[in-house]
């Protein structure tokens, strides 16, 4: 009996060999796997949109599709932590609507394959949001809420005290967990502690963590030290930690704010989010200088911001990896460490069974201009380039034809014949 | 020394931002590639107002507010791309008047694009709404070929429906906003007759504007070739020239006579890339042999964007590689479009025209493109929009040549924030 299962069990693994079990296989790439502790030549296989394996010298007969991705680095899908992308609502000046824009174009062209929506809705508009862009959108889009009922609408409401809504915000993350991952507070322009204080009870009733973006600058009545060190939880995530604007770097004496680190060691998390305003060379240099990178990099993607110095995902992780950060650890800034923030573990690695959301990103070498938010320019000597990516294992950005073929070598589609598998939205 | 260090700094930066000179705006160093002029050589090109003030080999840095170098780079109008979807927001599923059209800046201005022509994604019964909700609001200059159909690029039945198809309220819509209506689409029609095009024309004739057509469905009783030797008056243009279906090449490989007789009528071919209508099977041996695109246009929308496309320096940089020079790229690209579209204060540098502008870089190295069935050419050339000035004002610059070094700017900051400090304590 236990023979004939033995056979049974050869006879089928002689047939998946026959239909090869992989149906791509990048190969002889660099893999950087932060979350595996993974920095090695390696192949990846992917198969029905998940990772099947990894490891040195996968057979290239393996699979239905090979990829020579030699020379260049495979990584997670980046993940973007701060994105606005809330668009097609037709409110003008608004974040939930014209100062947004759609993911796709950006993202998967950038090596992203995940973004974190910060608070361009609040609970009452974030199931339009869901229907409008979220559930139509190849990139995986996931959610803060604002603390704002009415989201970032650019007007009086971000500044209405009677518009934060603790319990209803709370109520509406825990309908949606995995996809609501936070909450938001943002742009807060009063000297006192609503904004900030009902984001984390917010959190806490729904047990996310908040980002805060700390508005207008009061040294004395709301200072960033008492933010970091007070307020926040630890997981807790503040935004915009190299935008100068509120004493994140002390310009009399030229040192971070030693807030900074103290809310580091409590546990509070720091991210980039270049944005339109948020990022400068002066704050950003002298942070690394002393010890301080960010903890997750990450774009504010909106219509100010696209256009300017921040520009994309990837010339943001340059950016960074400019200032001497390794790569592997710029990679952990983009994958691995802002999934965990969020606390999408399953999300920011390349572990066997994992989604095959993956990057394939060029090192390139020269002389590259990058601007701040202010338009001051940094020159740098190495840029990072997105070759390729896969979501769910499919391509979705290929910029030059790696999994293409020859274009003599095109097969004539018969007629009748579809556009092959096409999988649905998950 | 200190001081000295930044006295020196000040002085550099008045030196390159010197307040009453006449111009804005100073390009210098570039390689000017202006083919309505017949412009073909290393020019200045200074900016005032808005508006090229001057183009002139050497122009002195003491005569603009700001002087960037462009050394090494070609110097063009802003590019004009007369093939794209931009009618977005409209929460239509699965339409090119909705879900299937994308907001033009994200994608114009970092691909050395000013102007787009947006080809009927919205009807004469859509159109206001499409200007109020895009056009008005980007800041990419948007232009508009109608589509035939009333409800425009609806999807499905929508587009099939020729009691829809109201050539004269078309045309009255089209004259009723002169300044952004340029043109008449017709589209994705399937029916084996002639209503669709005789529309579209018709409309164009009573607004005296050209056509543009995506000839849908190659039947046998609408011939290919009697489209574009009879139907289609000169001016017209047909879209999608090295689309699969077109029967471009004969059994021997060569381009069949009709399509330079075609085109000796006076009816022009665009490239219009998309997701769908780019081959190389159909292009290289049509270029090999002349049969090169009078204008090249993306077709951009949400499939063709993440696809062979990409945008429209990498559809200039195919046609590039297959040994056309730059100046005639450039020309597909800027000129050819603005006058098919008779459009002709854009796509060129002349004295007192809009300072649209891209600076363009040509990357040498190995490049892959793909074409619409993953088919991939390799190339050794690839056009990158290095920056993008519209309107006169910098819309995208990648490398950040118009900006000042950071350790200058911020130097210079921290001086002043010094000296604020201490005057504000002398006065307390």
């Amino acid at each position: 009996m236990k023979s004939l299962a033995v056979v049974i069990g050869l006879a089928l693994a002689v047939t998946a060999a026959a239909q090869t079990p992989y149906d791509i296989l990048l190969k002889g790439g660099h893999v950087i796997d932060p979350r595996n502790d993974l920095n090695a030549a390696r192949d990846v296989a992917v198969k029905d949109g998940k990772i099947a394996r990894v490891e040195a010298n996968i057979p290239a007969s393996e699979a239905a599709k090979v990829v020579d991705v030699s020379g260049l680095y495979v990584t997670p899908g980046l993940i973007d932590l701060h994105v606005h992308v809330y668009a097609g609502t037709g409110a003008r000046r608004g974040y939930n609507g014209d100062s947004s824009i759609y993911p796709d174009g950006f993202t998967l062209r950038s090596g992203v394959t995940t973004v974190v929506d910060v608070g361009s809705s609040g609970w009452e508009q974030f199931e339009d949001f869901k229907d409008r862009v979220i559930a139509r959108s190849k990139t995986r889009v996931l959610s803060m809420l604002n603390i704002v009922s009415a989201g970032m609408t650019s007007g009086p409401e971000e500044h209405d005290t009677s518009e934060f809504d603790p319990e209803a915000t709370a109520k509406m993350a825990k309908k949606y967990p995995g996809v609501i991952v936070g909450v938001k507070s943002a742009h807060y322009r009063h000297p006192d502690w609503t904004s900030v204080e009902k984001a984390v009870e917010a959190g806490t009733l729904a047990d996310i963590p908040v980002m805060v973006d700390f508005g207008s600058n009061y040294p004395d009545a709301r200072p960033l030290a008492d933010l970091l060190t007070k307020k926040l939880r630890p997981g807790d995530i503040y935004t915009h930690c190299f935008a100068g604007n509120r004493d994140e770097l002390l310009y009399e004496t030229g040192k971070i704010n030693p807030g900074m680190f103290a809310g580091r060691e409590r546990g509070v998390k720091f991210d980039v989010g270049h944005g339109g305003g948020s990022f400068r060379w002066d704050v950003a240099v002298a942070a690394l200088k002393q010890g301080f990178p960010p903890d997750s990099i990450s774009t504010d993607l909106h219509v100010g911001s696209m256009n300017r110095g921040m520009q994309t995902m990837i010339r943001t992780v340059s950016k960074i990896y400019n200032l001497d950060v390794p790569l592997y650890d710029v990679i952990k800034m983009s994958t691995s460490n802002p999934a965990n923030q969020i606390k999408r573990t399953d999300l920011g690695h390349l572990s066997v069974g994992a989604v095959a959301d993956i990057a394939v990103i060029r090192d390139e070498r020269g002389t590259y201009g990058f601007a701040d938010s202010r338009g001051a320019r940094y020159t740098g000597s190495k840029l990072l380039v997105s070759e390729l990516t896969l979501r769910e294992g499919d391509v979705v950005w290929d910029l030059n034809g790696l999994a293409g073929v020859h274009w003599k070598d095109v097969r004539e589609r018969r007629r009748g014949q579809g556009r092959g598998r096409r999988r649905g939205q998950r | 020394m200190k001081t000295i260090h930044l006295l020196v700094a000040l002085l550099l930066t008045s030196a390159v931002l010197s307040a009453d000179a006449p111009y804005e705006l100073l390009l210098k160093g570039g390689h000017v590639l202006d083919p309505k002029n017949n412009l073909n050589a290393v020019m200045d090109v200074a900016i005032s107002d808005g508006k090229i003030a001057r183009v002139a080999p050497r122009i002195d840095p003491i005569e603009a507010r700001q002087t960037v170098d462009v050394s090494g780079f070609y110097v063009t109008p802003g590019l004009v791309d007369i093939h794209t979807h931009v009618y977005a927001g409209t929460g239509m599923r699965g339409a090119y008047s909705g879900d299937n059209s994308v907001y033009p800046d994200g994608h114009s201005f970092r691909a050395g694009v000013t102007t787009v022509v947006d080809v009927g994604s919205s009807g004469w019964r859509n159109f206001e709404d499409f200007k109020d909700r895009v056009i008005d609001r980007q800041r990419t200059r948007i232009l508009v070929m109608l589509n035939i159909v009333g409800k425009g690029m609806g999807g499905g039945p929508i587009e099939q429906n020729t009691d829809d198809m109201d050539a004269t309220a078309t045309a009255e819509m089209a004259k009723k906003y002169p300044d952004t209506i340029v043109g008449v689409k017709t589209a994705h029609f399937r029916a084996p007759n002639w209503i669709a095009v005789d529309r579209a024309v018709e409309a164009g004739k009573l607004a005296d504007i050209p056509v543009m057509v995506d000839f849908g469905s190659f039947t046998d009783e609408r011939p290919f070739e009697e489209l574009v030797t009879k139907r289609l008056r000169p001016g017209d243009m047909y879209t999608h020239m090295y689309l699969g279906s077109v029967p471009l090449l004969d059994a021997n490989g060569k381009v069949r006579p009709y399509l330079h007789e075609a085109r000796k009528r006076g009816v022009k071919f665009d490239v219009g890339h998309g997701g769908g209508s780019f081959q190389w099977k159909q292009a290289i041996p049509a270029i090999q042999q002349g049969w090169i695109p009078d204008s090249i246009s993306t077709d951009l929308h949400i499939s063709s964007m993440i696809r062979g496309m990409k945008d429209m320096t990498n559809v200039m940089s195919k046609i590039l590689n297959q040994g056309i020079s730059i100046y005639d790229v450039v020309e597909m690209s800027t000129w050819n479009p603005a006058q098919q579209i008779k459009r002709t204060e854009f796509g060129h540098l002349s004295v007192g025209a809009v300072a649209d502008v891209a600076v363009l870089g040509i990357e040498r190295g190995e490049f892959g493109f793909l074409d619409v069935r993953n088919g991939r050419f390799e190339g050794d050339k690839k056009i990158t929009a290095e920056m993008t000035i519209h309107n006169g004002r910098v819309a995208w610059d990648m490398n950040a040549r118009a900006g000042q070094d950071w350790q200058n700017l911020y130097r210079i900051e921290r001086y002043q924030r010094a000296r604020a400090r201490r005057r504000s304590a002398r006065t307390r």
